[in-house]
C-alpha cells in the first residue's frame, strides 16, 4: 500500500528529509509522530506527489508519485492540518462539488449520510461560514472519505474536537480499516490517538526515521524499561538498590526510577524487593504511557547521536 | 475538459455569491454609471464627439477589467492558499494545468460579466449604440487577451510567491505603467520614448486600436500589428502562469 525507502528532499536549498523510511500494508492504521517541524507534513506531500524528491524507492498504491500523482489521488482520501473551506458554500453543495473534481457523483442522499456518520446531520444545509472549528474538522473528514478511497491520510484529525468528536472518529477510522483492504496514515502529535487506533507506527526527527515498527512488538520491547514515581515514607536507602532499579532523581516525598524488567515480568516483582529493601512505597505513578516512552526515548536517543 | 468547467463554475459562482464579489460588480456598475453620467451631463464633456465618448468609456471598461483581473489572479493561488483551501484543491486528483485552466476561465467568466454590464452604458453614451457594435467587437477581440495577460501575469505571481499583497502589488504596478499611455499627454506620446511605450505595450496597444476603428474607423487589417503585440502578451503571460502553477507555494 506505502513503501518509502530512503527519501530525501530539498525546499529552497534545504535538506527537509534526509532518509525517511515507511512501509504500511492493506487493514494497517499507520501513526506517523514526531515533533514539530520532523518533516511529517513533508513526507506526506512528497506521497502526494506535491513536491520533487530523490529516494531509493517511493510506492503509493503501486504507482510512483513523481509519474502519476493525480491518478494515485484518485484513490486517496487526505484530510490536510488546516481545514479550509469555502465559507459561501454549503455544507452539502461543497461535498458535492468537491465529489465531482474526483469524477464522482454522489446522491444527495449519500451526502447526507456521510454528513449523517460525521455527526453533521442536522447542518448539511447550513453555510460552512456559520461552522465551529470542530464542524468544519468533521467536514475535512467527511471530504476526505467522499472519494471512497483505498487510503486515507490524516494530518491532526482530532485537533480541536471534543472528546465526543474523538471517539466518534476513532470509531469512524475503526470502521473505515475494518475490511482489511483499506489503510490509514495518521500524522499526529497527540500519542493518545496513536495510542488508541495505530497498529504500527514510525517516528520521524529532523527529517530522519527513528524507528519504525509493529506497535505491540516496540510496546513488548520497551516493556522492559519503564520509569515511575513512587512516593515513600520516610528516607530510603540508596545504597543498595536492586540491579534492575536506577535511581533518576527526587522531589519531596516523590522519587523517580527507572526499572529494567524481562518482557514477561511484571513490575509488581520490584515492588516486593524495594519494599525488602525498606523503601516504604505508599502510591506508585506510571510516568507516561507506552507509546510515550517509545516517542520519548527514540527523540531523545536521536538527538544525542547527532550531537 | 469536464474538470476544468467544475473549476471554471466555482470561480464563476464565487464572484457571483460571495459577498467580495457582489461588492466588485456593485462598484464597477456604479463607477461606469458615474463616468457616463458626467459625459452626457457636464457642459465641455457633453460637446464631445460620441466616437470619443465612446472610446473614453471602452478605455476605462478596459482599465477596469485588468484591474478585476490583477484581483482575482493575485487571489487564485495566493488567496486560496491564505484561507486554507488550495490544499484540497492540490489533494484532488487534478492536473495542474486543468487547475490553472479552470482559474483563468473564471477570469474569463468575470471579464465576461463585466462585458456585459458595460454594453448597455456603451450604448447609452454612444448616443443609442452609434459605433456599439465596433466597440463590443474590438473590446472583446483586443480587450480580452491584454485583461486574460494580467490575469495569469497575476496568477504566475500568485503560485510563484504565496502571497496576495506581493502578487497585486507587482501586477499593479505593471499595469499603472501600461496604462500610462492614458495619462502622459499628446505632446509626450508623439516624442521617441512614448511611440517606443506605444508599439512594446498591450494595454496601448489595445487603446490605440479602439481609437482607431472607433474614431478614425479603420478597417481591420490595419489593426494586425497590434493584434501581434496584445497576442504575444496573452501568450507569454500564459507560460508564466503554467510554469509557476507547476509548483505552487502551498505552505
Amino acid at each position: 500500500m506505502l513503501e518509502i525507502e530512503n527519501l530525501w528532499l530539498t525546499i529552497d536549498g534545504k535538506q527537509i528529509l534526509k532518509g525517511i523510511d515507511l512501509h504500511m500494508g492493506p487493514g494497517d492504521t499507520y501513526g506517523l509522530l514526531g515533533p514539530n517541524g520532523a518533516g511529517k507534513s513533508t513526507t506526506i506531500a512528497a506521497l502526494l506527489g506535491l513536491r520533487d524528491y530523490w529516494s531509493d524507492r517511493v510506492v503509493v498504491l503501486g504507482q510512483d508519485p513523481s509519474l502519476g500523482a493525480a491518478e494515485i489521488r484518485r484513490d486517496l482520501g487526505v484530510m490536510p492540518e488546516h481545514a479550509g473551506f469555502y465559507d459561501w458554500m454549503t455544507a452539502s453543495g461543497y461535498l458535492r462539488w468537491y465529489a465531482r473534481l474526483y469524477g464522482v457523483s454522489p446522491t444527495p442522499r449519500e451526502i447526507d449520510m456521510l454528513l449523517g456518520r460525521v455527526g453533521l446531520g442536522n447542518v448539511y444545509s447550513h453555510s460552512i461560514g456559520t461552522f465551529s472549528r470542530g464542524m468544519k474538522q468533521r467536514l475535512a473528514l467527511a471530504r476526505a472519505l467522499l472519494p471512497h478511497p483505498r487510503l486515507l491520510i490524516l494530518d491532526e484529525p482530532t485537533d480541536g474536537l471534543d472528546p465526543n468528536g474523538r471517539r466518534e472518529i476513532y470509531n469512524l477510522l475503526a470502521e473505515f480499516v475494518g475490511d482489511g483492504q483499506t489503510g490509514v496514515l495518521l500524522c499526529t502529535h497527540l500519542l493518545d490517538d496513536v495510542d488508541r487506533l495505530c497498529n504500527r507506527i514510525g517516528i520521524i526527527d529532523q527529517g530522519r526515521t527513528c524507528i519504525e515498527g509493529l506497535l505491540d512488538a516496540l510496546m513488548a520491547e520497551k516493556k522492559g524499561k519503564q520509569r515511575f514515581r513512587l512516593r515513600l515514607e520516610g528516607e530510603p536507602d540508596t545504597a543498595s538498590l536492586p540491579d534492575s532499579v536506577t535511581l533518576l532523581g527526587h522531589t519531596g516525598q516523590w522519587w523517580r526510577i527507572q526499572s529494567t524488567t524481562r518482557p514477561s515480568e511484571e513490575p509488581s516483582a520490584i515492588w516486593c524487593e524495594l519494599w525488602q529493601r525498606g523503601w516504604k512505597i505508599v502510591e506508585i505513578n506510571a510516568e507516561a504511557s507506552g507509546v510515550e516512552e517509545i516517542y520519548m526515548d527514540h527523540v531523545t536517543r536521536s538527538r544525542q547521536r547527532r550531537q | 475538459m469536464k474538470t476544468i468547467w467544475i473549476i471554471a463554475g466555482k470561480e464563476s459562482a464565487q464572484i457571483l455569491k460571495s459577498q467580495r464579489g457582489l461588492l466588485g460588480l456593485l462598484s464597477f456598475s456604479g463607477m461606469l454609471s458615474a463616468f457616463s453620467l458626467l459625459l452626457v451631463s457636464d457642459t465641455e464633456l457633453s460637446l464631445l464627439d460620441n466616437a470619443q465618448v465612446v472610446y473614453m468609456l471602452e478605455g476605462t471598461v478596459l482599465a477596469a477589467g485588468a484591474l478585476i483581473a490583477a484581483v482575482l489572479g493575485s487571489d487564485a493561488y495566493a488567496g486560496e492558499k491564505e484561507r486554507g483551501t488550495l490544499v484540497p484543491l492540490l489533494c484532488a486528483p487534478i492536473a495542474p494545468e486543468t487547475l490553472l485552466a479552470g482559474k483563468a476561465m473564471g477570469l474569463l467568466a468575470a471579464w465576461a460579466i463585466m462585458f456585459v454590464v458595460a454594453a448597455p452604458y456603451l450604448w447609452a453614451v454612444g448616443a443609442n449604440g452609434q459605433n456599439l457594435g465596433a466597440a463590443l467587437f474590438y473590446m472583446a477581440l483586443f480587450g480580452t487577451p491584454v485583461v486574460l495577460g494580467f490575469g495569469c501575469l497575476a496568477m504566475a505571481l500568485s503560485a510563484r510567491t504565496g502571497s496576495v499583497l506581493a502578487s497585486l502589488l507587482s501586477t499593479l504596478t505593471l499595469l499603472m505603467l501600461s496604462a500610462s499611455p492614458l495619462f502622459i499627454g499628446p505632446g509626450l506620446r508623439g516624442t521617441a520614448i512614448g511611440r517606443a511605450l506605444d508599439i512594446i505595450n498591450p494595454f496601448a496597444g489595445a487603446l490605440n486600436t479602439f481609437d482607431s476603428v472607433i474614431i478614425d474607423s479603420q478597417p481591420f487589417y490595419a489593426q494586425l500589428a497590434r493584434a501581434l503585440i496584445v497576442s504575444v502578451w496573452m501568450t507569454g503571460c500564459l507560460i508564466a502562469a503554467r510554469h509557476s502553477a507547476a509548483h505552487p507555494r502551498y505552505q
